[in-house]
């Protein structure tokens, strides 16, 4: 059970920058970023002992990153419909992101400003993950990621110009 | 922004997150851990107490009315179905702990919005329709008889009793129903997000 633990958290160790990317695009205020981070970690040790295939160690990362904070959005009614959004994004303040650049800023301002499902698209994409681990972790045929992945870059592309 | 440039600029933001330490990775594990489980069994309590509390009070005022067919046969049913919902209630805690999201978001989604549906709109859906009116007829019953002071069929046949147990009844099938529709409210938003996020994921067009 403690080796167990000790290669679990190694794992954790290494790949843990994905957990805070996912949580940084699902979650903008610090707090419900930390909380985020903390049930995906739990979700992860939960599932750790069906972990089989140590070579897709990323993408079991990936999968239950997404789903718990798309999960965490329906408990806790987070969810912010599209038709809603545009005034609260130009509002929000990415205060607390001091270290980011501006560049840095605008990207994520318009990354929140996608649907919650092109969110997951453009950072697997952003991630440069292949049409196959996308298709791997979304549950969709290689054909739909690949029209998904430019319809989201399309509509990033137009929230960034809008953004300027 | 062109493609390699937005992947360049979410490389900026990836080298500005702040990594945490194994040690505090660890503490972070450990306090998740001992959080889930307190709910767990705080949770679990309130479901052992209720339903203790309620099988005691069957099963003394059972004993106090030994020659009381009807009111005894009542308070056993009413036993068995407690600790029937006690154990029901017991592994659906489990089952709720041990939710895995390992897989891939289509079918996790598939997976809660079939769950959910057929518990809003399945074959025992309406269920609560008759279980609830019976339940509650039940617990009346069991309470009112018992404090009356008289044999279960003599209560029936006492006309202010009966107006008693009509009131009773119907605020507790009043309260009970509010609660059951508010719950069956906030499944349905679910359910309703849920499909939404599926829509999102599956529609190409």
């Amino acid at each position: 059970m403690e080796s167990s633990k000790e290669e679990f958290l190694e794992i954790l160790s290494n790949y843990q920058g994905i957990l805070h990317k996912v949580s940084l695009i699902y979650f903008r205020n610090k707090s419900e970023r930390e909380d985020n981070f903390q049930e995906i970690i739990y979700q992860l040790w939960k599932s750790f002992p069906q972990l089989k295939n140590k070579n897709s160690i990323g993408s079991w990362i990936y999968a239950v990153s997404i789903n718990t904070s798309i999960y965490r959005l329906r408990k806790e009614s987070r969810i912010e419909y599209r038709e809603k959004l545009p005034e609260s994004v130009d509002k929000f303040d990415l205060i607390e992101e001091l270290s980011f650049n501006e560049t840095s800023r605008r990207l994520l301002k318009a990354i929140y400003n996608l649907n919650e499902i092109d969110k997951s698209i453009m950072l697997l994409y952003l991630e440069e993950k292949s049409y196959d681990e996308i298709a791997e972790i979304l549950g969709l045929s290689k054909s739909n990621v690949g029209v998904r992945i430019s319809r989201a870059k399309e509509l990033l592309k137009q929230n960034l110009s809008h953004g300027k | 922004m062109e493609n390699n440039e937005l992947q360049n600029t979410w490389k900026n933001i990836d080298a500005e997150i702040n990594r945490k330490t194994t040690d505090e990775l660890d503490q972070y594990l450990t306090a998740k851990c001992r959080k889930t489980m307190n709910k767990f069994l705080f949770l679990l309590s309130i479901d052992i107490v209720t339903a203790i509390g309620l099988i005691v009070f069957l099963i003394i005022t059972a004993f106090n009315r030994q020659g009381d067919l009807i009111y005894q046969s009542n308070n056993l049913i009413l036993g068995l179905i407690t600790l029937s919902a006690l154990v029901i209630s017991f592994f659906s805690l489990k089952k709720l702990q041990g939710n895995r999201f390992n897989l891939p978001l289509k079918e996790l989604l598939e997976q809660r919005i079939k769950l959910l549906s057929e518990w809003l709109m399945g074959r025992y859906s309406k269920l609560h329709i008759v279980l609830i009116p019976i339940l509650v007829a039940m617990i009346m019953l069991s309470i009112h008889v018992y404090y009356e002071y008289k044999p279960f069929l003599e209560v029936m046949k006492d006309g202010e009793s009966v107006y008693g147990l009509i009131a009773g009844f119907t605020v507790g099938l009043f309260v009970s129903f509010f609660a059951v529709s508010k719950i069956r409210k906030y499944q349905l938003k679910n359910l309703e997000f849920l499909n939404d996020l599926h829509g999102q994921l599956c529609n190409i067009n």
